[in-house]
């Protein structure tokens, strides 16, 4: 019944066939270890959520999607850190592609514009914001994730993991996300 | 040699212990990789520059507002929409097994055939407990196998008057319906659903084991003892059926029955609340049960629920409310038949809602 909730559990189920050819398991119950891995894994998912979306409060809401379908999955407690990031990657580039993000985005861009100072840079920051999400909605998915994760602070064995990539070609990987953000980049600059 | 891939050039940069020393020589001394080096770079520098976002997250604030979610998915599956409710109701920790309960408070009664019952509810009384230990309290077929034998079966029917054809029950009707609360309900129905459940040494060992316990030695006759548990038959009338949590519920059953084949349930009960797999208040609370196998208990959080004894047209009632005000339900039984009203209401909209029930 949970839009939401289903959203982040169909592409954590994604990412869990394509690793082990078979969906998330949920046994329904809450797991016992939540408040633990909550505590230890929140700062990092919220920031993978918030490099692909450009926005606090919107990455706080995609980690408390994630976090919930966690909740009642079996994901081994080893595997959690991982797991969390490429659900929270994947949830955040699925509301950036969707329309779900636009009336929270005019909200924060809203509160953007009341903080800074000059209402000019402010237009010119959220404008850079748009482009950077909209050349990130355009990648490829499995390139953005490894973007991403990579830029988040995961090592390259990490996102290895995580993506079922050997580490080798976790470089090729983001090395190729990183060109092709920068053509998106400049073909909007020069088209604008 | 072959100049590097563009991704060992990409890894240099984060990880330059991860690229290959023959790699590493060969970039040094080849002026076409520095300069590709240098353009991977940029895009590197462009590309975290882009991501880059002030961090720092609120993690108490957070934790918070996750608990209250998780709370929230789990109090309407429990007290509201049937179809999903009445089968976790079944299996969920937290609502736990009135077949583990039925057991536990299980004393003799008359005898049916074979069968002894064991349990049958005269009372509803609510065992509260930090959300924390209703967790761990055990499934039943985590003691020995549960097989359905009549399984629980819930349709959606046309009306009412198909509502109480396939139940057997009154049909209770609102007279006046709360504010915000509209239309022609939803009419579910569902015949009786039966369970045979047998009591396994073995499963139950495993079970304490899993959470590093270990159990006393069964009493004598319990492996392989079986118990026969009845609920229903129901029916339910839901407003905002198609809703994620339904406006309001009014569901009617025939109260849970428990059986077994004789074996001694003093013995039985004594040993499974001896356990320690059971949390020890919950424990303390269902052996105040236990003198006359006729109470159901009702499992709540104590983090998220208040229980008040209230009446309804006088018959005593439980009123159950959430802290924080989003959820009321209040249950009571009339002889064999427990009835129930819920929503996203105030508990004196469920009360009144309840009080006001007739057929009409």
């Amino acid at each position: 019944m949970d839009v939401e909730g289903q959203s982040a559990a169909v592409l954590a189920g994604g990412y869990q066939a394509e690793r082990k050819g078979g969906a998330v398991v949920t046994n329904g119950a809450v797991r016992a270890d939540l408040e633990q891995v909550f505590r230890s894994a929140y700062p990092r998912v919220v920031a993978v959520a918030a490099r692909v979306l450009g926005s606090r409060s919107e990455a706080e809401d995609v980690a408390q999607e994630v976090f919930l379908t966690f909740c009642r999955s079996t994901v081994p407690a080893a595997e959690a850190p991982g797991w969390l990031s490429v659900a929270a990657a994947h949830t955040a580039l699925n509301h950036l592609r969707s329309g779900r993000r636009r009336a929270s985005r005019e909200v924060a861009a809203g509160n953007g514009t009341t903080v800074l100072p000059d209402v000019a840079d402010a237009v010119v920051t959220l404008d850079e914001r748009r482009r950077v999400r909209a050349a990130l909605a355009k990648l490829p998915k499995r390139q953005a994730v490894a973007l991403v994760l990579r830029h988040s602070g995961l090592s390259y064995a990490e996102v290895a993991a995580a993506l079922d990539l050997s580490p080798g070609s976790v470089g090729t990987t983001v090395r190729r996300a990183e060109s092709a953000l920068r053509e998106e980049l400049n073909r909007h600059a020069s088209s604008d | 040699m072959r100049h590097p891939t563009d991704g060992t050039l990409r890894r240099l940069l984060d990880e330059p212990a991860g690229v290959a020393d023959a790699d590493r020589a060969h970039i040094a001394g080849c002026q076409r990789c520095r300069a590709e080096l240098a353009a991977v770079r940029r895009d590197a520098d462009a590309a975290a520059d882009a991501l880059h976002v002030e961090t720092g997250a609120d993690v108490d604030g957070a934790w918070r507002r996750l608990s209250h979610a998780v709370a929230a998915e789990e109090r309407p599956r429990a007290a509201a929409a049937p179809r999903r409710g009445w089968r976790t109701w079944l299996r969920s920790p937290a609502v736990a097994a009135v077949g583990v309960a039925a057991v536990l408070v299980g004393a003799g009664a008359a005898a049916a055939g074979d069968w002894l019952q064991v349990f049958r509810t005269e009372r509803i009384a609510p065992v509260t407990a930090p959300e924390a230990d209703l967790v761990k309290i055990p499934e039943l077929d985590q003691f020995g196998d549960l097989v359905p034998t009549e399984k629980l079966d819930i349709q959606r029917v046309a009306d009412a008057a198909a509502a109480a054809k396939a139940s057997g029950l009154t049909v209770p009707e609102p007279g006046a319906l709360p504010r915000g609360v509209a239309g022609e309900p939803t009419y579910y129905a569902g015949a009786r659903a039966s369970a045979l459940f047998t009591y396994r040494a073995d499963k139950a060992e495993q079970t304490a084991r899993s959470r590093g316990q270990t159990l006393p030695p069964p009493p004598p006759g319990l492996d392989g003892s079986q118990f026969r548990l009845t609920a229903g038959p129901g029916c339910a009338a839901v407003w905002g059926a198609d809703r994620p949590y339904p406006a309001l519920i009014v569901a009617r059953a025939v109260a849970p029955t428990a059986y077994s084949t004789g074996v001694p349930f003093a013995t039985a009960r004594d040993y499974l609340l001896s356990l320690p797999i059971l949390p020890a208040n919950v424990a303390a609370q269902l052996r105040n049960f236990s003198s006359d196998g006729t109470t159901l208990p009702l499992f709540m959080s104590v983090e998220h629920m208040t229980s008040t004894a209230t009446d309804v047209r006088g018959v005593p009632a439980t009123l159950l409310t959430s802290k924080d005000e989003t959820m009321a339900a209040v249950v009571w039984l009339e002889g064999t038949v427990v009835t129930a009203v819920a929503g996203p209401l105030s508990g004196d909209e469920v009360l009144s809602v309840a009080r006001g029930l007739g057929p009409r």
